[in-house]
């Protein structure tokens, strides 16, 4: 410190600085540069500034969405037919990996063995995503796989569980083609949808209830804006609103009578070794279905757990279509079903009365063309009741040849048949009712009098038994029975006993609604009815399976064996039975369908008593308040 | 000697020492350690104000050396983090030899540049004769911020001490001739780390991440700031290294423009404080060695703020005093110490000519 006693002795007067021409341009220079970087600044934090902050809150905050619970769907008494069970996915932000290479390669190791994907793939996935988003690393995992992982997450920073709930459906091979089931939405949809503030890939109905009544059953999704650190853990809630559930609803159908019928139908076919039938059973008062059956079936729950592309090809491309609802969108010629519309078009028409005889010889000859009897032999001279307790086809190509194929049509539409019933769920299909202005747009031939165009005399008389180009489905059938139960009235047909809301608030309760009335008098039905009541009792053969099965005959049934695939003898054939019941107050109709069924008699109608006889012996409790 | 203190510049390594716990602190760092490394450069820098800073030079050849043995030893035996090996491991703590090898570097150019007068091509030589060993060490680190910053040191020194224009020119046109092959000497990440300059929106997720996270956290921060300890990129982690080379961002996101202005300015103030020193020092050595801390510190707060804000290339620069840091912040408070020595030791009251005259002081060549 010596050198600084001269310094000492000048007493502490300030000194002077000396600045040199560079120590000045340095400072000068220093003064500059920070200059521009506060320029820059100011231009980030002002001009910039807004955007860069809304830049950092979409950083932070995430909006999400919080899926509605989907409402549950029961049964009329109010058995769940569906539940929401919970779901869990594994998934990962690889910014919450660990940060050393030996750490981030020993938890990849982990993941790998938990999940099943090989590491390399894993590896990959993780690291071309953006560090800060969650990746799916396994979706659809089970209760016992989730607690597995959820033991070791404390190992595995960066991952997470996130749960959602899944549709299970209680039996589905029974109620699978009423329910149908729900599945990702397709992006067509999703475009078109979008208003209704639906997420990509969100849950949908496909089809069946599902999808008929999604806009109940979907509820309204919540939200929540959280603010995340840039591992993507959740640091506060912002703000939030709720979901609502969606309502719950309480289907038409009695689950104990659509077991009885699934269980009668698949009897009835493996009996006769068929694969494929329908059969539904409304309430002809209401319309309401109470049950609805289309085998053969398949595992809904496939869909909403995540089909395979190997299972989804397999059901696709099943010679048994399993996919296709059969009730609603099966379309088959009614045969002999139909001849009630023949007989009340001829009754109403004038052209025959309740006691006017026809013969019912083996075969009649029109335009040099022979059309046959089922029976080689004369039946002899009847009346309409008996014509139709018979099931004389020869009684009622005269019937439609009086009446004429424009006029057919116009009863046949009275019943319902051609028209697609509005019943809540998609894909309804209407069958046909052809006639001769159908038949010369659709030939799609240049000469409208060529045979492919022209209606013939044959059309007309086939048409009367339920053949020529008509087509219907089991639903129209059962529509069609219930109408000839109540006395001409075609109800539109339901599947919704009642829907609640999450606060109990009725949202839609079934109402009865008459579509079309039979343009027929009160005696006309009568007669019609008549027949059906005959075709079930003494002396005719069907009368033995109500005998066998011990439930009394009081009602009206018709079989129906209907060729298809052509014209000509020995053609393929369906077996149809339509029935309803009691006969003075009737409280259920049914259609019963066996596809490629021979003999209608043999083959459906054993079915349709079956489905009776549990009927009467539960009509108590199918028929208890309900929900 | 308290009296002679430069009082300011206590009050602004003080302040900004302050300011930099305070925001490694609202960074999730470990700041009671940071606190430590403040009380050790502190203490580093008391001891540095006491000590007659011209003694250093005639030890500056062991301290070159001892740098030397230190950079050499990383390479042997040093840590690894982020892909360098940069540390020592010193009775349990960290010590980063190129932190240190900033401040040596600039006590050895100084002593060397002392003894001549003149910068002659042979003495401009000799300066960047020193820098190229510790260069490559550090390069080899592999250290490019740190070797951009001794680099900055030597020339800047060597300006500071009278080089010509037409040696610094050289040194510019060797630069530019050699820039060209500057893509094949970089590492990978060295060279995307240029490109995610030049165009940050080209992999917004990927390696222009930070860049870009750093940029949203300054800009948010607006003009009065989110707040301390409320900054949202800062505080949830979408700043990267926000406690070290980042830390800026989280600065300027909690204090915005107004807060930044008044840092700048703080480091603005300090540095023409260190220049001051520079004027009044009483020998070359001294100047040069005030001179060489100026260049040390400015270097390093343009380098770190100007790739905050996206104006410069990411580099690996500490922000002085305000950085979570051992080595930076020990080695930079005990270099404004040494300034203090020269401050305490500075010649005496310089008085125009004319009252020179009539008061009939000593001659400056009684001050040698």
């Amino acid at each position: 410190m010596t050198s600084w006693g001269p310094l000492v002795t000048l007493g502490g007067a300030a000194p002077r600085p000396r600045w040199s021409l560079r120590l000045t341009a340095a400072a000068t220079g220093a003064v500059l540069v920070l200059g521009v970087l506060a320029v820059k600044l100011a231009q980030l934090q002002v001009t910039d500034g807004s955007r860069l902050a809304a830049m950092a809150e979409s950083n932070t905050v995430h909006h999400m969405v919080l899926e509605a619970d989907r409402g549950i769907i029961y049964d009329r008494h109010g058995a769940p037919l569906v539940e929401n069970s919970p779901i869990w996915t594994l998934v990962v932000v690889p910014a919450g990996l660990p940060a050393a290479a030996s750490d981030r390669a020993q938890e990849l190791v982990t993941l790998s063995r938990l999940t099943g994907t090989a590491e390399p793939k894993l590896a990959a996935a993780l690291l071309t995503a953006n560090p800060y988003s969650p990746v799916n690393v396994m979706n659809g995992l089970t209760q016992t796989q989730e607690l597995a992982i959820n033991e070791r997450l404390p190992d595995l920073p960066g991952a997470s569980l996130v749960q959602h709930s899944v549709r299970t459906y209680r039996e589905p091979l029974v109620f699978g083609h009423v329910l149908g089931y729900v599945g990702p939405i397709d992006p067509s949809d999703a475009t078109r949808l979008r208003d209704a503030g639906y997420q990509p890939n969100e849950m949908i109905g496909k089809v069946g209830v599902e999808a008929g009544l999604e806009t109940l059953l979907r509820g309204r999704n919540g939200w929540e804006d959280v603010q995340v650190d840039a591992r993507g853990q959740v640091v506060r809630v912002i703000a939030s609103q709720p979901s609502v559930p969606g309502d719950a609803v309480y289907l038409s159908i009695d689950a104990s009578l659509q077991r009885a019928t699934a269980g009668s139908l698949a009897a009835g076919l493996a009996r006769d070794g068929k694969i494929a039938g329908a059969s539904i059973v409304v309430d002809p008062t209401t319309g309401e279905v109470l049950a609805l059956v289309s085998l053969p079936g398949y595992d809904t729950n496939l869909f909403t757990h995540g089909i395979s592309q190997a299972d989804y090809n397999r059901l696709l491309n099943d010679p048994d279509r399993p996919l296709l609802n059969r009730a609603i969108a099966g379309q088959y010629a009614p045969g002999s079903t139909f001849k009630m519309v023949t007989a009340t078009a001829g009754l109403q028409e004038g052209k025959i009365t309740a006691q006017t005889l026809l013969n019912c010889p083996p075969y009649i000859n029109v335009g040099g063309w022979i059309y046959h009897n089922w029976a080689s032999y004369s039946l002899g001279w009847m009346n309409v009741a008996k014509a139709l307790a018979t099931s004389c086809d020869t009684f009622f190509y005269q019937v439609a040849a009086m009446v004429g194929d424009v006029t057919l049509a116009r009863y046949a539409r009275a019943y319902g048949f051609g028209t697609a019933k509005e019943i809540e769920m998609p894909g309804v299909m209407a069958g046909l009712v052809p006639d001769r202005i159908w038949k010369q747009v659709q030939c799609g031939v240049p000469d409208l009098n060529s045979d492919a165009c022209r209606w013939s005399e044959g059309d007309t008389i086939t048409f009367g038994i339920g053949q020529s180009y008509l087509l219907t489905t089991p639903l129209n059938q059962a529509m069609y029975a219930a109408a000839l139960a109540n006395g001409g009235r075609v109800l539109r047909p339901t599947l919704v006993h009642v829907v609640l809301d999450a606060s109990g608030r009725t949202v839609l309760a079934q109402k009865t609604e008459v579509t079309s009335t039979v343009p027929a008098s009160a005696g006309t039905i009568q007669a019609v009815r008549e027949g059906m009541r005959e075709e079930i009792n003494p002396p005719y053969n069907m009368n033995y399976w109500f005998r066998r099965s011990g439930v009394p005959a009081d009602g009206g049934g018709k079989t129906g064996t209907a060729q298809y695939g052509g014209s000509g003898l020995d053609l393929p054939t369906h077996a149809w039975f339509i029935f309803f019941a009691p006969y003075a107050q009737p409280e259920l109709a049914l259609s019963v369908f066996v596809e490629r069924g021979e003999l209608s008699e043999v083959e459906a109608a054993p079915i349709g008593v079956d489905i009776m006889k549990f009927y009467r012996g539960n009509v108590s409790m199918i028929r208890s308040g309900g929900q | 000697m308290i009296g002679r203190l430069d009082r300011a510049q206590v009050l602004l390594a003080a302040a900004l020492a302050g300011l930099g716990v305070m925001t490694v602190y609202s960074a999730h760092a470990d700041w009671p350690r940071q606190i430590l490394w403040v009380v050790l450069g502190a203490a580093a820098y008391v001891a540095a104000t006491v000590y007659d800073y011209r003694r250093l030079a005639s030890i500056a050849p062991a301290l070159y050396a001892a740098m030397l043995l230190m950079l050499v030893a990383v390479h042997l035996i040093g840590h690894s983090a982020l892909g360098a090996r940069r540390w020592l491991s010193v009775a349990g703590f960290p010590l980063e030899p190129s932190e240190i090898s900033k401040l040596i570097l600039v006590l050895v150019l100084a002593a060397y540049l002392a003894r001549c007068e003149r910068v002659s091509w042979r003495v401009f030589a000799g300066g960047l004769a020193l820098l190229a060993p510790p260069a490559y060490l550090v390069v080899a680190q592999p250290d490019l911020g740190t070797t951009m910053v001794i680099a900055a040191v030597t020339l800047g020194m060597l300006y500071l001490g009278g080089a010509r224009p037409a040696q610094l020119l050289a040194v510019v046109a060797v630069c530019a001739v050699a820039l060209p092959l500057l893509p094949r000497l970089l590492h990978g990440y060295q060279r995307r780390r240029l490109e995610i300059f030049l165009d940050p929106n080209q992999d917004p997720l990927g390696a222009g991440y930070n860049l870009l996270q750093a940029r949203i956290a300054v800009g948010s921060g607006g003009l009065f700031g989110r707040g301390w300890l409320h900054g949202l990129q800062g505080q949830l982690g979408f700043v990267p290294e926000r406690a070290t080379d980042f830390v800026f961002a989280t600065f300027a996101e909690e204090f915005g423009l107004l807060g930044s202005l008044v840092l700048l300015t703080a480091f603005g103030v300090l540095l023409i404080r260190v220049l001051r020193a520079a004027s009044v020092a009483p020998d070359r050595f001294g100047e040069l060695l005030a001179g060489g801390a100026f260049v040390m510190v400015f270097v390093q707060v343009v380098q770190n703020v100007g790739m905050n804000i996206g104006l410069l290339p990411i580099a690996g620069i500490p922000l002085p005093l305000i950085s979570y840091g051992g080595s930076a912040t020990i080695t930079t408070l005990a270099a404004l110490g040494l300034i203090q020595s020269v401050i305490v030791r500075r010649r005496p009251v310089e008085h125009p000519e004319g009252e020179r005259r009539g008061l009939g002081t000593i001659s400056r060549r009684a001050q040698a």
